[in-house]
Parts: structure tokens; sequence; C-alpha cells
């Protein structure tokens, strides 16, 4: 290992040694730039993960920033983290979970289930949670089994977005979405462009855009994925093939491999400038409200509007309109440091002109029974009212309130992939069923063992 | 009676310098799977004290697709990544044992990857599979490919690119390669040359034999390591497109931490340190009877 | 060491008869260099671009650039080169100062638990080295044997138990399980040693015993000071793992303060809504960096270190 030590090869790694000695030094160098956003001295620090970042992170921050000058007793300290689902269950599970966590409402069975989060009843004395403050789709999302576990923090729910500019260009009525889910792939199709080598230069409507909702097609044929009372997954029946077909049909018509390489340009461009409906690259997206928020930032000029999604003929009722409702919730985790005071931050949160300066700011509808003539009027999303309508309508859907939910948004990703490819549809959705019905068996059966074990114990 | 004292303390003293092992070894890996070994055998959902439910987490692994899948493609892993980088690594150490100008350089060059961070060399390939603005691509529809693929987002191609990848990250066994291949006797092989034998032959009869001990210790790490894949697919493709990518390890990690399902992850896991044994055991048993051992 | 002294290296070159040419030799060699090099160069070039690089194709080394009339400069220009340090230097201090991700701390972080795992393995591993290389007992090699075995043990099987282990002990969310197992040393560490330490003639522990020495002087004035490679090449090569680990602190770490460098880096990738591909590799390029220092100071070591695990016989 002897090896020649000149004077150059000493001064370089003097060189290095000293760059090293610098970087240790720079991070180990007091930071007072992030001081700002710590508690000041004397109040109890609270600390909420969010998932939101961006635009829609600062917004949250608003209302933190709120809350800690409306008092001081207690800092709440707001982080963004990312695979917030799985990662909460790690930290609640080991004992070392935040003080408030911000999920979805379809993690509350999952976190209820496995005793992660405490119910909001257990803080009835420092003021009860009113539940019958929210409209009902969403008072029957919090509390799932009529206990409420959650605070709501903005909801959505899922419409047709479309730009009126391609409508026009293509010779259709910018006034009228397609209403039916026939109307949807016609005009999908005119409103399809392509280039010389056959490549889908511009998108009428793809169902793999975006990505995320592969188990909401079902809704547009009134027909259920799983019926909660009985434990039961329906995602086979005659209405859910249906749809599954129709979902086949939509990818046939302008060819399952061309959509998706023209998808898949998109990757991880979602809600930005590259957006595929925000840069006018898909003519017809199904979306939540948010979209809007992120229009005017990046392209305030787009010509576009939103409808109820389209339905199968027959099912259109126009004052009760169709769509999956859902939303993002504050939860208190089990055991983290400081439940009461977690408890008073999440009843800000729930009030009125908080919940509504939030939505707002999101661009989204309140999921509040009632509503300022104020918010209404100075709301920045131009199609908050269809938002709305379909938040309040009796004929929105929820996404299945299981405990294995994680486990039926995996395999129904992998079936829709299927299907899309060209499977045979029942075939593939039977498979899903028993598969999913298995799950939910052993759920069941897990949970009687276990609350026999408690109560003989 | 000074000898027998003098061996019962050396008996003592060894032990006593081992036990830091010992104590580790009992309290990280023995005793954890142990537990392991136990929970395989109730429903542990994290929060909730464990059930027992007997053999049900591996009747129920019997019917699981996922653990079919997952095991299928980390075995396809495992066998792109060992041959394919085997037979580069070998004509790597090759080329870098050819008396060049400037193969030090290289040599450094060439192992550099291997010590760079899993998470930046996972976003750093993912930045150049990048389906339109990637390395790639880029360069390809420069060459006049018209549409070239998204390497990550077709099932059919993910997990060819996470192979390609890794080969990427052969530097240490290069490194290896090299240090055996300058053990070969230069007489050896001249004798070979003198006998009339070309390069190819003689890289088979003498080369590779005299070898074959580093070859079969990177051919038995390499299959370690790609069983436990973790981290490139959790970070570049997340398992997909439709689960192409899923690995074991990573199911294991998604019974575990995302379906809170601890009972039934410590079956997969056992399951995992069978099949590993199992390949290397095996592994270690051929190689009795192809690897020249010289004596030492 | 047991192997055969090395050969003069050109020795068995340029008598071979029938080789390939060498300009093609050379051809493949430096396409091997370009190849190898390609993927850090590009991250470390995409880190100097304007954030518009996130999203068009381009082959181009080097950003097209403007000045403030909006006018293209040309490479050739001085003045290029100064608004291309200053497009770099607006890209890293964004990744520095960006409000989701602390990598200052991160950084922090990651040095204090690579200084306590380095320091643990290396002491520790060289104790029990020494005790399978210079004390003669019962039951040795096979304990020897076992250790190296564990080196087959796939980190999954003892994932999930290893969780329940630190939860029940409270170490969730703290550095202890990073580093505390580093102390009770490390299967190739110990290997690494112990050949390290069957080569040192043992007349010279009769000698010391002589002087009066035991073991934990044998160990401290003769083995140790002898060592000095080969511990540096079980603290370099620990020091890297351990900056590099990504999988036990996102099992084990769950708030933000606490994240590690390399968990930091993919939360800050992975969050939702998605990062600009330009701040990705400059942050990438950051936490790179101290190992690419690491690299090229110890690169000689590093390498030997490495070359003696195929030579276990």
């Amino acid at each position: 290992m002897q090896h020649g030590a000149g004077p150059w090869e000493v001064s370089r790694r003097a060189a290095m040694l000293a760059a090293l000695g610098a970087g240790v030094g720079y991070v180990f160098w007091p930071d007072h730039t992030r001081a700002a956003r710590r508690a000041p001295r004397g109040r109890i620090e609270l600390t909420y993960w969010e998932k939101w970042t961006g635009p829609e992170g600062a917004a949250l921050q608003q209302i933190v920033d709120w809350f800690n000058q409306s008092q001081d007793r207690l800092w709440v300290r707001l982080l963004s983290v990312s695979d917030i689902t799985s990662k909460a269950m790690v930290a609640i599970g080991g004992g070392d979970p935040p003080d408030l966590v911000g999920l979805f409402t379809f993690s509350i069975p999952v976190y209820s289930a496995a005793r992660a989060i405490m119910p909001l009843t257990e803080f009835a004395h420092l003021g009860a949670f009113e539940l019958d403050r929210y409209a009902p789709g969403i008072a029957a999302l919090l509390a799932p089994d009529g206990m409420p576990w959650a605070g709501v923090n903005t909801c959505y729910t899922l419409g047709l977005y479309y730009n009126r500019r391609l409508f026009l260009q293509a010779g259709l009525d910018p006034d009228a979405p397609p209403r039916t889910t026939e109307q949807l792939l016609d005009v999908a199709e005119a409103l399809t462009l392509r280039d010389a080598a056959g490549r889908i230069t511009q998108l009428g409507f793809g169902a793999i855009l975006p990505p995320w909702w592969p188990y909401i097609w079902p809704m547009l044929f009134d027909a259920p994925i799983f019926d909660k009372l009985a434990n039961r997954c329906t995602i086979a029946s005659p209405g859910c093939v249906a749809a599954y077909e129709w979902v086949q049909q939509s990818a046939a018509r302008l060819g399952p491999a061309a959509v998706r390489a023209f998808a898949q340009d998109f990757g991880r461009s979602m809600h930005g400038p590259g957006d595929p409906f925000i840069s006018q690259r898909t003519a017809m997206i199904v979306q939540g409200p948010w979209v809007a928020n992120f229009i005017r930032q990046y392209s305030p000029d787009l010509d576009f509007f939103a409808a109820p999604v389209p339905l199968a003929p027959g099912l259109p009722e126009p004052d009760r309109p169709r769509g999956l409702l859902e939303a993002d919730v504050i939860m208190i985790p089990r055991g983290c440091p400081h439940p009461e005071e977690a408890y008073q931050f999440l009843q800000f949160t729930q009030r009125q002109d908080v919940q509504e300066k939030l939505c707002s700011l999101h661009c989204k509808p309140s999921p509040l029974r009632e509503v300022s003539e104020q918010f209404r009027r100075t709301h920045p999303n131009p199609a908050v009212d269809v938002f709305d309508a379909i938040a309040k309508s009796p004929r929105v859907s929820v996404l299945p309130q299981t405990s294995v939910w994680e486990r039926f948004a995996d395999e129904t990703t992998s079936a829709f992939d299927a299907v899309w490819d060209g499977a045979d549809v029942s075939a593939t959705l039977h498979d899903l069923e028993s598969r999913l019905q298995r799950q939910l068996d052993r759920a069941a059966d897990i949970r009687r063992r276990r609350d026999a074990a408690r109560g003989a114990g | 009676m000074p000898r027998f004292s003098a061996a019962m303390r050396d008996q003592a003293d060894g032990l006593l310098w081992v036990s830091p092992w010992v104590i580790g070894f009992l309290a990280f890996m023995a005793v954890p799977a142990a537990m392991s070994a136990f929970y395989s055998f109730t429903d542990y959902a994290l929060l909730e004290p464990p059930v027992w439910i007997g053999l049900d987490n591996y009747r129920a692994i019997a019917s699981d697709k996922l653990f079919f899948l997952s095991l299928k493609n980390t075995l396809v892993y495992a066998l792109g990544t060992v041959t394919l980088g085997t037979i580069v690594s070998l004509a790597l150490a090759l080329l870098l044992d050819q008396p060049l100008r400037g193969r030090d350089l290289v040599r450094a060059i060439v192992f550099l990857p291997t010590l760079v961070p899993i998470v930046a060399v996972s976003l750093g390939w993912m930045w150049i599979y990048n389906p339109n603005t990637g390395l790639i691509n880029v360069t390809l529809r420069a060459v006049g490919v018209e549409h070239p693929p998204n390497w990550l987002g077709l099932p059919g191609l993910a997990m060819g690119s996470l192979i390609f990848m890794s080969l990427w990250m052969v530097g240490s066994a290069v490194v290896i390669y090299g240090a055996a291949l300058r053990d070969v006797p230069v007489a050896l092989r001249e004798a070979a040359a003198i006998d009339g034998a070309g390069p190819v032959s003689r890289f088979w009869n003498v080369t590779l034999p005299m070898i074959s001990p580093a070859v079969m210790f990177n051919v038995v790490m390499s299959i370690i390591w790609s069983l436990q894949v973790f981290a490139i697919p959790y970070i570049m493709t997340k398992g997909g497109p439709n689960n192409s990518t899923l690995v074991y390890s990573m199911y294991v990690f998604r019974s575990a931490f995302e379906y809170g399902r601890m009972g039934y992850a410590s079956a997969l896991a056992w399951l995992q340190l069978l099949v590993t044994l199992a390949l290397t055991l095996g592994l270690l048993t051929l190689a009795r009877r192809f690897v020249y051992y010289r004596a030492a | 060491m047991k192997h055969p002294p090395r050969q003069p290296v050109d020795a068995h070159g340029p008598h071979s008869p029938r080789r390939p040419p060498r300009l093609l030799l050379h051809g493949l060699l430096w396409s091997v260099a370009f190849i190898f090099l390609l993927p850090l160069v590009w991250m470390f070039t995409t880190s100097l671009m304007p954030e518009e690089r996130s999203t068009s194709a381009s082959l181009s080394p080097l950003p097209a650039l403007i000045d403030d009339q909006g006018r293209p400069l040309s490479i050739l220009e001085p003045r290029y080169y100064g608004a291309l340090a200053e497009q770099a230097a607006d890209n890293y201090s964004q990744v520095m100062q960006t409000p989701v991700a602390d990598f200052r701390r991160y950084l922090r972080n990651s040095v204090i638990v690579a200084a306590l795992s380095v320091s643990g393995m290396t002491i520790s591993s060289a104790v029990a080295a020494y005790g399978f290389a210079r004390i003669r007992w019962k039951g040795r090699d096979l304990l020897f044997t076992l250790v190296l075995a564990t080196m087959m043990i796939p980190f999954t099987v003892v994932m999930a138990p290893q969780y329940l282990l630190f939860k029940h002990l409270d170490w969730i969310g703290t550095f202890r399980p990073l580093w505390i197992p580093a102390w009770f040393g490390g299967a190739f560490s110990i290997f690494l040693l112990r050949q390290f330490f069957l080569g040192i003639p043992r007349e010279l522990d009769e000698a010391a015993r002589i002087d009066g020495c035991g073991h934990f002087g044998i160990f401290c004035r003769i083995i140790l000071p002898l060592s000095r490679p080969a511990l540096t090449v079980v603290a370099l090569l620990q020091f890297i793992w351990c900056w590099n680990e990504f999988v036990q602190p996102l099992i084990f770490l769950n708030h933000q303060d606490m994240y590690t460098a390399a968990l930091g880096l993919q939360m800050f990738q992975s969050q939702h809504g998605g990062v600009p591909w330009t701040i990705v590799m400059a942050a990438c390029v950051i936490i790179v960096l101290p190992i690419i220092l690491v690299f090229l100071l110890a690169q000689r070591t590093l390498v030997q270190g490495i070359a003696t695990q195929g030579l276990k016989e």
C-alpha cells in the first residue's frame, strides 16, 4: 500500500480534506432561516403531517399561521410528508406518531380498524364534534360506523372538465358537454387528433388519465362495487361488468396502445404546466375541483368548464348529479404526545370561516351544510357550483369503506389495466371479486376472533 | 496443570473477545428471526396484540397471486442481473487486465458507481429513462427512432430496464475479478500459449478455472443481493406498472407497513430466508465440484 | 496474506501471441469509461440547467442561456459562464432552502449517524476479529462460519421483527436503530480484519507477552497500530454503507427532522405534486459529492479492500 506521496499528492489530499471539513462545518453551522417555523418559547409544539405541498401546502400554512396567531398556548408545526398513508401507519405503529395527520376519507376505516386513530368522541369534554354541521355525504364519510373519527379539511367531487376552445375547434357546442357515456365516446373520438404516423397528438378522453381512479367507472352505471352492510365485494355485478365493458370499448375506439402511449408521456407532470388538460392536449378529463387552482396558476386563459360525469343512458337526472365524493381529513393518531391540544386545533379547522378560507384557496366546495354568501361570491373556481351540487346530491357515491381498502385499490388497478388491454371483462372481474372477497372475509374473521379474545380476556 | 488452565483462560478470553458480535447477533438477528417465526403463525395488525391463527398465513400465501408474482419477478431479476452481471464484469475485468495506458483511471471510473447512494442512482436513472426528456429516448430520437418506448412505464420493459441499470453497478465484481486475474500465474498462460492454445481456449481452459473461486464468490453474493432487492424498484417504479416490478422484498414491506399485516409479512420473510438459503447452499455444493481451489 | 506474490502487471502482455489490435482495445477502454461516467455527468449537467429543461428534450450538456435583454448568449462569451454559475447557484440554493425539505439538517443527521456507526463498527469488529484471529479456543472456527453465514440473511427477513423489537425498546423515531447495531460488529468487517490480523507475525505477540502484556495490551500496542490500512478500509466501507443506506431510515425514522440525507432525498423527490428534475438532480449531486470526495481521497485503499473480499478460500 506504499505509494509516492509527492507534494502534489499531499496538497490534493489537503484540499479534499479541507472540502470535507468545510462541508461538515456548513451543515453543523446553526441555521436561523428555519427557526421562524419553530414554536416560540413557552408554547406547546404540535406536529402536523400533511400530504400537500406547493400552493396547496402554502394555503394550509396560512390556516396554521392563523391558528398560531389566534392564541398563545399552542404552536402547530406543519410538515409535508410524502407517501403519507404508509408513513403515518409505520410511525403510529412504532409508537412515534405526530399529533395530527392529514389523510383521506378512505383511510378512516383502515386506520380505525387498526386502532391507529382516536375517535373524536373521546374529546367530548373539550366541546362536542357536531356531525350535523356537515353535508350529509360528508358526515357519513367522517363517521363510517356512526362515530366521528376525523375532521374534514376540504372536500372534493369528481366532474368532467372540458376544454371549450377545443370543442369549438372540432365543431361541437361548447355549452353542451356529453351527458351520457355513449355521447362521451362519440365526442371523445371527434376530439382526438393524430399525426401522420397515427400517434395521438390530442386526446378527446381517456379513462386512464389520470390513472388514480380505476375504480370509479361503475358509478357511471349506478353499480356499487361494495356492499357495506353485507361486507360483500360486488365488482362483478352486471352493472360493473357493463361499466368495465364500456371502459374497454372506450379504449378500443381510440386504440388501447395508442392512448396508453399518449398517457404515459405525462408521467409525473400532472397538475403542472405539463398536465394533459392544462396544456390542452386532452380535451376532457375526469378530475377534482383543484384542477381549477392549477389552471389559474399555469394557464389562466384556458377556456374551460366542468360538468357532472356522464352516466349510462337513462340515468342522468339534471338536479341529482352523480359523482365520487371524497374528503381530505385530519385525524388524531393514538399515542400522540398532545391529543387534547391536537383536538383544539382540529376544532379550529372545522370553523366555518376557516374551512371556507381553505376550500376557497384550494378551489374546492365547502364540506359544510351552511355556506356563507361571501364564499359563494368570491370563490375562484368558475365551476364550483357544479362540484358543490354533486357534493350535496343524494346520488353521490363514496369509496368502499373497508379496512382492506388499500388492497382493494391495488388489485382494482391491476384488473383495470388488464381490461384496458383487452382481457375478458367478466372473467377478470369475477376473479377480482373472489380475491377481494377473500380479503374481506379474512379481515372480518380476524375482527371476530379479536373481539372474542377481548371479550374473554 | 498450568497448561490446562492456560487453555481454559484462552477459551474464556476468546469468548470474551468475540462476545460483542455474539450479543449483537443474538439481539439483532437471532431473536428477531425467532420472533418472526412466532409471528408468522399469528395475525398481527401492528397496534393490537397478535392473535394465534396457526397455519392460516401460510395457507393464504399458497393462494396469493401476488406472492407468486413477486417471487417470479424477483427470480427474473436475480437471473438477469447475475448472468448479465457476471458476463459484463468478467469482460470488463479482462479488458482492464490488458496493459493499456490509462486503465487505472478507467478502473476507478468503473468502480465509482458502486459507491453512489442507491437513492441517487435510482433518481438519476429515472431521469435517464424519462420517456420524453431522458437521455436514452432523446438519443434514440436523434438517431431516427421515432417512438422510443417508455422504459419504466411498460409492463414488458420495466423489469428489463431495472436489470440493464444494474449493469452500471458491477464495479466491485470487476475489482474482485481484476485481483483474481492478476493472481493467475503467467507461466501457466504462457505454457498454454506455447502449446498453441488461442486466446479463447486459454480463457476457458486456463484463466477461468484459475479464477473460478472469485466467480463463485461473486455469483453467490450477487444472488443474495438480487434476491433482496428493494430500494431500486421501490423508488423507481413503486412495483408498477401492473405489478411487473413488484419484487419479493417490496411485497414483504407492503404487507408489513402498508397493509399493516405483520404476521403475514413474517411468514413471507421466512419463506424468503428459506429460498435464499436453499439457493446459496445449492450453489456452494455445486461449487465443490466445479470450482478449482489452489492449495493455499 | 496467503496468496502468492503479485506478478509484474505487464508480464503477460506483450509476449502473448495473437492479441487483439491495441487500437481496438483502447477504443473499447475509453468507451467503457465514457459509458460508466455518463450517468453521473448527465446528473451533474442537468443540475445546472434552468427548470424548463425538466420538460424539454435536449442532448446539449450545457443550457441555452439568455442575457438581461433576452438575447441568447454564446458559450464562447465569458458572460455565458457567469450566467451559468448564477443558474447553477439558483438551483442549488433552491434545494437547500426549499420549505418542504431541510437538507442541511438531513446532511447533519447523516454525519451524526455515520460518525457513531463508523466508530462502533471499527472498534467492535476489531475486537471480535482479534478473538477470531489471535486466540485459540474451542468452537472458534464453527462460530466464524456462522459469522460468514449471516451475510446470507436478507435484511427483509429481520426487517419486520427488528421494527417490533425497536418498538418495544422505544427506539423507533430515534437514530439508535441506525447506529447501535453497528457497535456489535459486522460480518464483513470482522472477516476483513481477521484476514489481516492473521497475517501479522505471532512472534510479535510472544515478545509483548514477555514484556507482560495481556490480550488487551497486545491488541492496543501491536495489532491496532499495524492494522491501520485494514481499519481504514472497514471505516470507509462502513461510512459509505451508512451514508447510502435507505431502507433502515425509511422504516425506523418518522419525523422529518430526523431524516438522513438519502431518505430526505427520496422523500423530497416523491412528494405530492412532484419536483422539477433539475432540482432533484441538484439534490442528488449534493448527496453524492461527499462520497466522491471520500473516493478520491482513498481510492486505492478502498479498491484493495473490495478486492480482498474475493480471496476467501
